[in-house]
């Protein structure tokens, strides 16, 4: 219950400005050219330092982007984006690489202040947080800070920037980068591949379970540039790891490209539990500016009885074209997607998740809860399909929508395909409004229309938000609340 | 690619330019239907058939299954069979050609080849959509069918049959039928197959009801195993308007059935019921969209898939509740026992909702036989086929009982059972 009222009195203290994260900080910025080229992308490669054969990677993913075409299946729509028009790479001026956290610009660390995002160990320590973690802070296109480094170092665990990662661990990342998204596999994923900038890289070796929570912390913040970020999670044998991803953005009239890549890979018996709340600028109420956010993640589970869990929490954005997927190759593999996402005012969601089965014994479990307000429209889209040697593929799918005034759109377009005949699949959607007996009843208590409404929509919500770490579920609470500000008219 | 390349055409293609050039002038009709079919035709020799990429074909890719095309066959020869239940008026169409002399009292009916001579049929003959294949070959060449018009108020107490029999060759028949306001009336739709020789059918229905209007429409789909089956159904559902649909599949190599409906009368209601009885190398796609365009309208549609051998099912299902349509009720199932390793089914149950006061659903399974319903079974000594068998029957069975005429029920549950017995 407490959880609860803090959304309403969350929803309660807005009034007019919903968006809070949208502030602007001037920084001092290394900023690359507009447009892309074989020069921009050396020029990138350049500035991080990179072997020859990771510039050799990205031309040929650059080269194979130039055949491709913009994807347009998806229930979105958009001007066309003129890659001409944004600079790949844009970083602080003052970071001069990996650094410990005192040489850090401190108007940067303002911004994460006023973000509540805890970088500095010794805050962390004296108790602010009650559990802690270990934040990777991406700042535009490069990585800014990566706490609790040493401390993972003793357990084995690496964690630190891709950028980092590609000069320390060169043979990790030749031997896992583009093992689950490959450099071909999309029109986004491939243009990512050859500008990525940034991101995190995690390994948990064998029989290691990670001592704390992972977290990035990803943040646009200059006009005219896309975030191109690249995470890379290997879990080793037997290995545990929770990673979590935050995101937002200031509030601008223009729309920014957000196009990552997440590769997870899970070999046997390990976990991987990846958590994200995207709160990216939405626009403005009239549909101006926001982020697109258009992301391929993938998780592979390699091993046998590995199992690789989505938590999706998605309020902000413009437009979101994301569909966190598991490929169970492992026999006993699991994957799950536990997705909550929330459209209001003119914002497209277009996500849901793959599971493909093709070890034996796999299983799968979908929940996902759209709740669009507004003339918003969303989106569900999944796939679930069985390989033909999979025997006992289990899969479990709910789809639920919440519709909340009648000028928005809420679908669903599930993709199901069974090849075998052990196969057990189950999938079931609904989509209703508000019933107007629960709102009747808060309203008889004495409980404020939108108040009650977001109460309502956290007790629909309620079996993907248990699914996320403690730190982020609160979070995640007071943002439904804040994203359906407004939509009670 | 938006470029427009002209595409190297499949055997199946050429075949269809071909037998279009060769039987032109064979086709009924001059002026404006000639060039509504000149027009359809060079659609589809400019945009060749469906492949995946077309996303109402992702699962039945028709430029890689249809791979060969019968060429017409004037001397073919079928002859009436004995109705499905008796008592009920006959209009046949025999190797495509049809005969209007079995039209019940007061109900008004004339051979589609009459409206096709008189120009009345060009306003038919369009797409219905830029993926519309169906509209598209068989507006090319349809030459045969009915116009059926049942004048307000009229209940017919037997059903009438639409009895297609095909021996060899193509067939391309058009149903557009009106049932006026209060009507009441049981349709069956009847394709059968009277030889191995591989035919080409393709059907499309125009349903218009009338306010009130109480329907009862029977698809039954057995053709051969190596027939190719093409077929769509249009309804337009007015105020207060009732449709049953049933869709049973019994036989064909490669059957698309699509079914395609609108609401646009308050208080009007729809049930689809499908049963799809797989085996062989069948491949069987089931399309279905209805558009939920006024306030307070229901649907349900409760589809039933058994595949045995190496038989690929595909159903797809789009409910769409257009903005201001409050109130609609639409719940969709699709539940499918997959009996063999090598057989198939593909699902894609689709909601799109514009309104905020709906109760919309739908759900879909795909399982085995339930292992301890087996084993309750064999406890009571009944063998393992047997029992099997019995089961599957019972998963169909329901959507049959549903229907209200008893000595239809009985027929449909025989040509079930004898369906079972031949695959199980």
């Amino acid at each position: 219950m407490a959880a609860v009222q803090e959304t309403i009195d969350q929803v309660a203290l807005i009034d007019v400005d919903q968006y809070k994260y949208g502030f602007e900080t001037t920084i001092e910025m290394d900023k690359a050219p507009k447009g892309l080229s074989e020069e921009i992308i050396r020029f990138i490669s350049a500035k991080k330092n990179e072997p020859d054969w990771m510039l050799e990677w990205r031309l040929e993913a650059y080269r194979r982007w130039l055949t491709l075409e913009e994807p347009t299946w998806a229930r979105v729509n958009y001007p066309k984006i003129d890659f001409n028009e944004i600079s790949f790479y844009a970083a602080p001026k003052s970071t001069p690489g990996p650094t410990s956290i005192d040489d850090v610009d401190p108007e940067l660390l303002k911004v994460y202040e006023k973000l509540g995002i805890p970088l500095r160990e010794q805050e962390i320590l004296a108790g602010v947080k009650t559990s802690r973690i270990a934040v990777d802070a991406v700042f535009d296109s490069v990585s800014v800070v990566t706490t609790f480094k040493e401390e993972l170092k003793k357990a084995g665990v690496i964690f630190m920037s891709i950028s980092e990662a590609i000069r320390e661990h060169p043979d990790l990342v030749k031997k896992y980068l583009g093992t689950v998204v490959p450099t071909t596999d999309n029109y986004y994923a491939t243009l990512n591949s050859a500008v990525f900038t940034d991101g995190s890289f995690v390994f948990v070796p064998k029989g290691v379970r990670c001592p704390m929570e992972l977290s990035t912390y990803f943040r646009i913040n200059e006009k005219g540039t896309g975030q191109f970020e690249r995470t890379l999670i290997i879990a080793e044998d037997s290995a545990y790891v929770s990673y979590l991803e935050g995101c937002t953005a200031p509030q601008r009239d223009e729309n920014q490209l957000h196009a990552a890549v997440v590769e997870l890979v899970a070999l046997d018996d390990a976990e991987i539990k990846y958590s994200t709340v995207q709160n990216w600028y939405p626009g403005d109420k009239n549909g101006k500016g926001g982020i697109y956010n258009f992301v391929t993640k993938r998780g592979d589970c390699r091993g046998k009885n590995s199992k690789i869990s989505w938590t999706q929490v998605e309020t902000g954005s413009a437009i979101t074209w994301k569909y966190p997927s598991c490929i169970l190759r492992g026999d006993g593999s699991r994957g799950e997607f536990y997705s909550i996402a929330v459209s209001n005012g003119h914002q497209q969601i277009d996500s849901g998740t793959k599971m493909i089965h093709l070890g034996k014994n796999t299983s799968s479990r979908i929940v996902s809860k759209g709740i669009a307000a507004g003339v918003s429209q969303n989106t569900y889209r999944g796939q679930v399909s069985t390989h033909r040697k999979a025997e006992n593929a289990r899969n479990f799918t709910q789809c639920d929508s919440l519709l909340i005034g009648d000028k928005c759109g809420a679908h669903t377009v599930p993709y199901i395909e069974a090849r075998n005949s052990s196969a057990q699949f189950e999938h079931e959607a609904t989509t209703s409004k508000i019933s107007e007996d629960q709102l009747f009843y808060c309203l008889q208590r004495g409980i404020p229309t939108e108040a009650a409404i977001a109460l309502i929509v956290n007790g629909f919500v309620k079996e993907v938000i248990q699914e996320l770490p403690m730190e982020f579920a609160v979070e995640a609470q007071k943002l439904i609340g804040i994203s359906l500000e407004g939509s009670v008219g | 690619m938006n470029m427009q390349t002209a595409i190297t055409m499949t055997a199946a293609e050429t075949a269809l330019v071909d037998a279009y050039n060769a039987e032109i002038g064979e086709l009924p009709g001059e002026g404006a239907v000639l060039s509504a079919r000149d027009t359809l035709l060079a659609d589809l020799k400019k945009q060749g058939l469906p492949t995946r990429r077309v996303e109402s074909w992702h699962y039945t890719d028709l430029r890689a299954l249809l791979r060969a095309v019968p060429a017409f066959d004037s001397t073919a020869f079928a002859e009436k069979v004995d109705p499905l239940v008796a008592g009920s008026s006959v209009l046949t169409v025999l190797n495509g050609k049809a005969d209007a002399k079995g039209a019940p009292v007061g109900v008004n009916v004339r051979t589609y080849r009459e409206s096709l001579l008189d120009g009345v049929a060009a306003a038919d003959l369009i797409e219905r959509d830029p993926e519309d294949a169906i509209g598209r070959i068989n507006g090319s060449f349809v030459r045969d069918g009915f116009e059926i018009e049942v004048p307000e108020g009229t209940e017919l107490e037997q059903p009438m049959e639409l009895q297609l029999v095909q021996s060899a060759g193509q067939s391309h028949s058009r149903f557009p039928v009106t049932f006026g306001a209060n009507t009441k009336a049981t349709v069956i739709e009847r394709h059968l197959s009277v030889s191995d020789a591989a035919s080409l059918v393709t059907v499309v229905s125009d349903l218009i009801l009338d306010d009130g209007a109480d329907i009862t429409w029977i698809i039954l789909q057995q053709q051969g195993v190596s027939d190719s089956h093409l077929a769509q159904v249009n309804f337009d559902l007015g105020t207060n308007a009732k449709l049953r649909l049933f869709v049973i599949n019994a036989g064909g190599k490669l059957v698309r059935q699509e079914v395609h409906g609108v609401t646009t009368g308050e208080g009007a209601d729809f049930k689809l019921r499908g049963i799809n009885l797989l085996g062989g190398e069948t491949h069987t796609d089931v399309t279905f969209t209805l558009g939920h365009d006024v306030p307070n309208t229901t649907s349900t549609e409760v589809i039933r898939n058994v595949l045995f051998d190496r038989a690929k099912g595909v159903f797809q299902g789009q409910i769409r509740v257009a903005p201001g349509a409050q109130k609609t009720d639409a719940k969709m199932a699709c539940n499918t026992l997959l009996l063999s390793d090598d057989a198939d089914f593909s699902a894609k149950p689709e909601l799109e909702i514009f309104a905020d006061d709906v109760q919309c659903g739908h759900g879909a399974t795909v399982i085995d036989i339930n292992p301890t319903h087996l084993y309750y079974l064999r406890a009571r000594g009944i063998p393992e086929n047997k029992a099997r068998a019995m089961l599957v029957n019972a998963f169909v069975d329901e959507i049959v009982e549903e229907l209200e005429d008893e000595s239809l029920i009985e027929t449909l549950e025989a040509i079930i059972a004898a369906w079972l017995e031949k695959h199980a």
